[in-house]
């Protein structure tokens, strides 16, 4: 693994740098770099950000007096709809991904993720979901029930226009990047960590990264599922949330609030890993209690999935179910605690706190983030829930904990990364000015409005009458709010104009201890010239020359004639260099391949179906073109099969990171399935009119040939897979072939079990998930025949072979999945049915 | 169950008190759909002992994988080392998620099921 120092160091540079660049021009939109990627998620969310914030003042410039006809109440409604729906979907989670994107690798010692076209990808579907689902705003067509969607007002028959769809094909196409991402996220930590970087020795902020990306993978999917469900009874008339037809409209609530509840702390794990990082800084001295905080931070992983119903305490749940969740919801005010005692001892025991500006916003979060916990806590207690439940106080809480529990985190973030970003410091004036303004403004908005609420003022009202109580209070929410969108003005001023006029940044200038820090400010496109061994937790508090062994060449993976981007691959417990990682460079089919999804989107949402097949036939072509300069192709690893040098490509091996990335997004995929078995078996305990027939309409024999054909083909990627590991390629390909064709087989018995079936979608909520259930297995089965059809031609091209066996390692859990996802379906739709009818 | 060491001890305390928790919510669900007890009989059900007894099982298992784990943590291993880390907080994750399956499932003891 040791390599050779450069010998002339300007050469070497330039090389690595016409390695790793971005494109000149417009052909930066090509890039994948995750320093760019995360820096144009940040600025795109932020004019997200801008635009929720200027709905936000519309809406308090009309509640400020009552009896006010500024606004009408149509108008009203679509504003706090896409206000609550920019700031979750479009602002928060984005901006905190695209901070993750830009520092995660140089944090642990990369030189990039490991998807950078997935990040590219996910960058392009978030730009193109975001404009389309603003553009019904500006077409006076935005949606109008709640950034929740509650069903049946979100239903076809309630919200006859195009608002709602907008929504729904919006945010599942927004949700395919946050997704895209949390999978890459997950991966790069695990497996691209720099030698040595044991998780003991992990930086605290890849704790919370890991947490929040591995919630979207399990949080989102129950949202994407429900998203398409009810687009599908908008669209098709499938009635699964219409009680008439068997369904049940809380089904909606449970799986909105599935997601939306690990949501809020999606949002705040990563916010708190800012003032994790923040604090110690500060404070000249490690974090206290680091064992303590990786505990609450997997403790809130988990504990923050089972709250969901708190949200739902008034719809009619028997009285002991309420009590399990509103004893979760207190419990996971414990490890949240944990966290704050933890930060408040680090900064008690620091033998001097530097107050800058990053500090200041992580003091504003502490305050008001402890108000919001402590309401939360409240909002706990069924029967106070049931008293305030769709009141102002309800508003307030919720802004307390988000504003206060990720907008001033973030805002330290930006401050703290500010240097390394630009090279430039902030103005200390303009930075304190903004940060006092947002904090009294804020405080005056909501802090006053947990009264306004107390005193019964709902939710969602566009006007009010005078003499309720209200008047003054508004008034001064208000007048706050203004005095904080004043605040964060001046905020983003002094963020924008330090870029011109800031001082320049000396080195490391906060004397961080963490290895983004050892970079060049602004930081290389390859990050760092050389790869670092890790010996602590603190690398730059305990080894000074760290940051010029590595811009000297001095430290690990310095070869660059091959042309390739190369990063380190390692093992996830032990930091334990094994592999290269060779990254593809910069692609054009990320952008190609999301504008073709925006199209399907666009057609999908004015009905025009045939082009919408159209376009998702050119978007799955754009795919897999992409797919294909892959693993061993020139494009992706020039002079692959040349060179045998030590530690291997991953192309060599068996595992890696694409391995890892078929697992978790197959875990993903997991939760959306179990989100559809929830539904059914919600449905058949729970919906008033749902009804099984006597007889299954499936029919029993096709679904057991079509399974054993499944089987069959697994049985041939698996032999395929065995033999390969053995170093034996002779019949590869026919085996993949082989598994192809039953593979396509088995879809076609289903597609005839479908057919015979005559489902009565439109009428009945058990036929219309019967037929999702098919056509979910049904998209499986055609996905894994096009990996198995893919993986014989390029066998064929010779991307595959004994010399690079990755590729069917990679597709063969995807095998097992549909096999599995087979046989459980059929348990759980067709065999438990007929079991309870016989019964 | 995976060696004290192995990361999948960190999420395996957690994830069974998911489970438990998806049991006591589902368990409650179909049991008051299918057999719903008679209110009067307060919180001393057929449906709340099943409750009560699911819970306490799960509470066992995760103790034995606490000690294991804490056994592990403080004998055998360098307190810098990866495992110890991992050893260490799968202890404390066993055992909080013990104590957090405990206090949801308080409630069954004093609530009637189905009202």
């Amino acid at each position: 693994m040791t390599e050779r120092q450069p010998e002339n160091l300007q050469q070497w540079r330039a090389q690595l740098h016409s390695v790793w660049a971005n494109p000149p021009g417009w052909g930066s939109l090509a890039a994948v770099n995750h320093s760019t990627i995360g820096l144009r998620f940040i600025v795109t969310g932020m004019a997200f950000f801008l635009i929720g914030g200027l709905l936000a003042m519309l809406m308090r410039t009309q509640l400020a007096l009552p009896d006010q006809a500024l606004i009408d109440a149509e108008l009203y409604s679509q504003l706090f709809t896409m206000h609550g729906t920019v700031m979750m979907f479009l602002f928060a989670i984005p901006v905190l991904e695209g901070l993750a994107i830009y520092l995660i690798p140089k944090m642990i010692g990369a030189r990039d993720l490991v998807f950078p076209r997935i990040s590219s990808l996910g960058y392009y579907c978030y730009l193109f979901g975001g404009v389309i689902i603003l553009s019904s705003l500006v077409l006076g067509i935005a949606p109008n029930s709640g950034w929740f969607m509650y069903t049946p007002l979100s239903s076809a028959e309630f919200s006859p226009g195009p608002g709602s769809d907008f929504w729904l094909l919006g945010i599942t196409f927004v949700e395919i990047s946050a997704l895209s991402a949390g999978v890459e996220l997950v991966v790069s930590i695990l497996r691209t960590r720099s030698q040595g970087m044991s998780l003991t020795r992990m930086p605290i902020f890849c704790w919370y990264i890991l947490a929040m990306a591995l919630m979207i993978v399990f949080g989102f999917p129950p949202l994407i599922l429900a998203s398409i469900l009810l687009e599908l009874e908008r669209a098709a008339g499938m009635p699964f949330f219409a009680v008439a037809g068997g369904g049940d409209p809380l089904l909606w609530q449970h799986l909105f609030w599935l997601f939306g509840h690990p949501e809020v702390y999606i949002l705040f794990l990563p916010a708190a890993g800012i003032v994790s990082t923040v604090i110690p800084v500060a404070c000249g001295r490690p974090l206290i209690g680091y064992r303590w905080i990786v505990l609450s931070i997997i403790l809130i992983g988990f504990i923050s999935f089972g709250l969901w119903v708190h949200h739902m305490f008034t719809v009619g749940i028997p009285h002991l179910a309420l009590a399990f969740f509103s004893v979760a919801s207190m419990f996971v005010a414990v490890p949240t605690a944990i966290q704050i005692f933890a930060w408040l001892a680090t900064l008690w025991t620091a033998p001097r706190v530097a107050f800058n500006l990053p500090m200041l916003w992580i003091t504003g979060f502490l305050v008001i983030f402890v108000c919001g916990g402590l309401t939360g806590v409240m909002l706990a207690l069924v029967p106070f829930n049931w008293q305030v439940h769709d009141t102002h106080f309800v508003v307030a809480h919720m802004h307390y904990v988000l504003v206060g529990g990720m907008f001033f985190p973030l805002v330290a973030g930006f401050y703290y990364w500010l240097p390394l970003v630009s090279g430039r410091m902030p103005s200390e004036r303009l930075g304190r000015w903004g940060f006092w303004l947002t904090f009294i403004g804020f405080n005056a908005t909501f802090l006053l409005m947990h009264l306004t609420g107390l005193l019964g003022m709902p939710r969602r009202i566009y006007t009010y009458q005078p003499g309720l109580g209200w008047d003054t209070l508004n008034l001064l929410s208000s007048v706050g709010g203004f005095i904080m969108a004043a605040g964060i003005a001046t905020m983003l001023l002094d963020l924008l104009l330090h870029f011109r006029f800031g001082r320049k940044a000396e080195p490391n200038p906060w004397r961080a201890d963490t290895l983004e820090w050892a970079l060049d400010t602004p930081p290389s496109a390859y990050n760092f010239a050389s790869l670092p061994t890790i010996r602590s937790r603190h690398p730059l508090w305990d080894d000074a020359d760290l940051p010029r062994r590595i811009a000297q060449g001095e430290e690990g993976l310095t070869g660059i004639a091959h042309g390739r981007r190369e990063t380190w691959g390692s093992d996830a417990v032990g930091g334990r260099v094994s592999q290269r990682v060779h990254l593809p460079g910069n692609s054009w089919w990320p952008l190609s391949a999301a504008a073709a999804l925006a199209l399907v989107c666009l057609s999908l949402l004015t009905q025009a179906y045939a082009l919408a097949l159209l376009a998702t036939v050119v978007a799955a072509g754009f795919l897999i073109r992409w797919s294909w300069e892959n693993g061993a192709h020139a494009a992706t690893a020039p002079e692959a099969g040349q060179e045998a040098a030590e530690p291997p490509l991953v192309a060599r091996g068996t595992d890696g990171p694409g391995l890892w990335g078929m697992v978790i997004t197959l875990l993903a995929n997991a939760a959306l399935y179990l989100s559809l078995l929830f539904g059914w078996f919600y449905l058949w305990t729970a919906s008033p009119q749902w009804s099984t027939p006597a007889e299954g309409p499936l029919s029993l024999a096709g679904l057991l040939v079509a399974g054993m054909l499944l089987a069959l083909a697994v049985v041939f990627v698996q032999r395929a897979s065995n033999a390969l590991a053995q170093g034996d390629d002779d019949n590869l390909g026919g085996r993949l072939w082989i598994s192809a064709a039953l593979g396509g087989a088995h879809w076609l018995t289903l597609a005839w079990v479908l057919h015979d079936a005559s489902l009565a979608t439109t009428e009945s909520a058990h036929d219309a998930l019967l037929w999702f259930m098919l056509v979910y297995l049904m998209v499986h089965a055609g996905l894994a025949v096009l990996f198995s059809t893919l993986q014989a031609l390029r066998v064929r091209a010779g991307y595959v072979s004994r010399q690079f066996p990755y590729e069917p390692f990679v597709i063969r859990p995807f095998w097992l999945y549909t096999l599995g996802v087979y046989w459980l379906g059929v348990a759980a739709f067709v065999l438990l049915p007929m079991a309870w009818t016989v019964r | 169950m995976a060696a004290a060491t192995h990361p999948l001890q960190l999420v395996a305390g957690p994830a069974l008190w998911a489970l438990g928790f998806v049991a006591l919510y589902g368990g409650l669900s179909v049991g008051c759909a299918v057999a719903p007890p008679d209110p009067a009989d307060g919180s001393g059900t057929w449906l709340n002992a099943s409750l009560i007894v699911m819970t306490l099982g799960l509470v066992i298992v995760m103790l034995y994988w606490a000690i294991r784990c804490a056994r592990v943590a403080a004998r055998d291993l360098p307190r810098e080392s990866p495992q110890a880390l991992i050893a260490g907080v799968a202890a404390a994750l066993h055992l909080v998620s013990a104590l957090a399956t405990v206090a949801i499932a308080l409630p069954a003891l004093m609530l009637p099921p189905c009202l």
